[in-house]
């Protein structure tokens, strides 16, 4: 690469020194362009009929990053007067990002003719392009989601490829790092490209996509770091590292475009949320038997009054994050976890001040079985055949009773007649 | 044959007192069966909705403890006025249960599965009455201990294991089944289905029954007043 760039280096020093030795017959200068692209109202037919507009603002290409340099610099076979031009290579200049776009879905299909995805110009503009720091330049972080989105948006081009549709992107401007970007303005909010990439863009579901399943705990925790070393230490993050695809990374819990924030009653973690968000794991028969995990945790909380509480609105109790953590989330048998049985006291403590050792035997969730849970088994059934004995009783006590006082208003019948 | 041409003869047989126990009795159980219920059975689309109507399950809970402490106080004011008042000690004296409403009940099933000719002389209370009075009395005194330590889970939790509290919980939910199902079909037949006062026995409202109901239905009561001269 650093032979290719000095080449490049080297071959426009010539040709600027060439340009400047030889003034008159070489190339024409900006000056020169404009005398023709100056006019606003100079236009060409293409062949298909349309009229493209051939202006070329001055002012804003002298006050771009590339305003210093003649045309010729990009047209390099520009002359005057002229034909049709060669088409302008960014890469003579830009080479990684040329390679990096090669490679991305844009540059792949691009490459095959269709003008539909993005080539340079489309993101960076043509003339007018400013640095990217510049709050103008379209490439500035808060203007890339209005960038991508002007195709990302557009129905047409999303069904014709088959792209996540407007959902999706409307999510993201809806969701928490939308909203920072768009309403705080906040340069350190995530967009389009802080996921994504710029040049080397990819879908997700392949192995080199910064989107990658593999990557995303590492992509997130270029912002979120803390969160990202809790989440290494958690027995997901150890899945995770492991290679088990299964194990979650940070969007099975928290989405994608639709992160929002935790207060929000759409965030799926959201308290009331979360054992839902849980359970999509959690109660799957394959993915405990497969792990061994415990079974059953999700009813047996639903029927749990913390459960019921929260089903019903009472945010303040415990979901399951309250007492099993969350991002350094630990097996119980790891004595580091809050529901290790030692740490239980101190974990229920934390809501229910009393309770004590004593208070921690017994099962949390009680799953009604015979093996795990005979008293409370017990009782259920004692009281359903108690309950449903004495109905019978009552019905053929009623039954007889009814009978019996047939037979005594007969021979009461009887007695009057007599 | 004259009696009737006078049009029914009243006798009191429940006093405003108790008709007011009565009347607060049914209020408390009915508050309380529709708040317990609803978080018993609280993955039914009726118990969601009724929560939704108590406003939530926080005051949910709030109505059903206000009920519950409605309902104990009841409880132990009947006890004292059962014990220590002139018509409590007199009423108690009748519902107590002894020998006799054993031999009752198996004479009157003797009697209806035609295997005896004689249908049991109730007093004032028969079997039927007094089984509704106890197990109602016992059910509610159950009942309470558990709710109680619920309510106080904070304390209870210093001195009871998890376990312990699953149980007590379990035992209160089905508890209030219980009751609720003694008092539903067992109710609705001693004073609404039986023939003999159907569609309802009024005397929870006026206080007064037909002299000629209780004459058939309660033919020891009947003589005794009849023989006090109260008819």
């Amino acid at each position: 690469m650093k032979p290719l760039r000095s080449f490049v280096m080297a071959g426009l020093l010539a040709a600027a020194v060439g340009g400047m030795a030889t003034t008159g017959n070489a190339g024409p200068t900006v000056g020169d362009c404009q005398e023709c692209h100056g006019d606003k109202t100079i236009e060409m037919t293409m062949p298909d009929g349309t009229v493209r507009s051939l202006f070329v603002d001055g002012k804003a290409y002298r006050s771009s990053i590339h305003g210093k340099a003649e045309c010729t610099a990009c047209h390099v076979d520009a002359k005057a007067p002229h034909g049709k031009l060669s088409p302008v290579s960014c890469g003579r200049c830009h080479p990684d990002a040329a390679k990096s776009y090669a490679q991305s879905t844009h540059g792949i299909v691009h490459a095959k003719g269709n003008q539909d995805v993005p080539g340079c110009e489309d993101c960076h503009g043509k003339h007018d392009i400013l640095k990217a720091q510049d709050p103008k330049a379209r490439t500035f972080r808060l203007n890339i989601v209005g960038v991508c989105l002007e195709c990302h948006e557009d129905r047409v081009i999303e069904e014709k490829y088959d792209l996540p549709d407007q959902k999706v992107m409307a999510a993201y401007r809806e969701g928490v790092h939308g909203m920072a970007s768009k309403k705080s303005g906040l340069l350190g909010s995530a967009v389009c490209s802080d996921c994504h990439g710029n040049h080397m863009i990819l879908p997700g579901d392949q192995p080199r996509s910064a989107t990658h399943r593999q990557h995303i705990p590492s992509l997130c925790g270029k912002c979120h770091s803390g969160i990202l070393e809790k989440y290494e230490r958690s027995v997901h993050g150890k899945g995770m590292r492991a290679g088990i695809a299964e194990s979650p990374v940070c969007t099975d819990c928290h989405g994608e475009h639709t992160i929002t924030k935790i207060s929000d009653p759409a965030s799926s973690v959201y308290v009331k949320n979360v054992p839902r968000t849980c359970s999509a794991c959690h109660d799957k028969e394959a993915i405990a038997t497969r792990y061994a995990l415990p079974k059953k945790r999700f009813s047996s909380y639903m029927d749990s009054f913390h459960g019921i509480a929260l089903e019903y609105g009472m945010t303040k109790a415990a979901n399951c994050a309250s007492c099993h953590g969350f991002h350094d989330i630990l097996p119980a048998s790891d004595p580091a976890s809050p529901v290790n049985k030692a740490n239980l006291p101190a974990t229920c403590g934390k809501c229910h001040p009393n309770a004590g050792e004593n208070f921690a035997k017994g099962m949390i969730h009680v799953e009604v079985s015979p093996e795990k849970a005979m008293g409370v088994f017990a009782v259920r059934v004692f009281y359903t055949i108690f309950i449903g004995t004495l109905v019978t009783l009552f019905v053929l006590h009623v039954a007889m009773d009814l009978l019996g006082r047939r037979r005594r208003g007969k021979a009461k019948a009887g007695k009057t007649e007599e | 044959m004259r009696e009737e041409t006078r049009g029914p003869v009243y006798v009191e047989r429940m006093s405003v007192l108790f008709r007011v126990q009565h009347m607060l009795l049914m209020i408390s159980l009915l508050v309380l069966a529709a708040t317990g219920f609803a978080l018993m059975y609280h993955e039914n689309w009726l118990a969601a909705a009724v929560v939704r109507l108590e406003g939530g399950m926080l005051y949910r809970g709030i109505i059903h403890r206000s009920a519950a402490v409605f309902l104990m106080a009841q409880l132990v004011y009947h006890a004292f006025y059962m014990l220590f008042s002139r018509e409590g000690k007199r009423e108690l004296r009748e519902v107590w249960l002894t020998r006799r409403d054993f031999d009752d009940f198996l004479q009157a099933m003797r009697f209806n599965l035609g295997m005896g000719n004689e249908y049991p002389r109730f007093g004032r209370y028969g079997y039927k009455e007094k089984f509704q009075y106890w197990g109602a009395t016992t059910g509610v005194f159950l009942i309470s201990v558990t709710g109680i330590i619920l309510w106080a889970e904070t304390f209870s939790m210093r001195f009871l294991p998890k376990f312990v509290l699953d149980l007590t919980l379990i035992i209160h939910g089905y508890q209030g089944l219980l009751i609720f199902v003694v008092l539903l079909f067992w109710h609705l037949y001693i004073v609404h289905l039986h023939p003999s006062v159907f569609p309802m026995n009024r005397a929870w409202l006026t206080g007064k029954v037909e002299v000629e109901w209780l004459r058939q239905e309660h033919p020891a009561e009947y003589e005794k007043l009849k023989g006090e001269g109260v008819i």
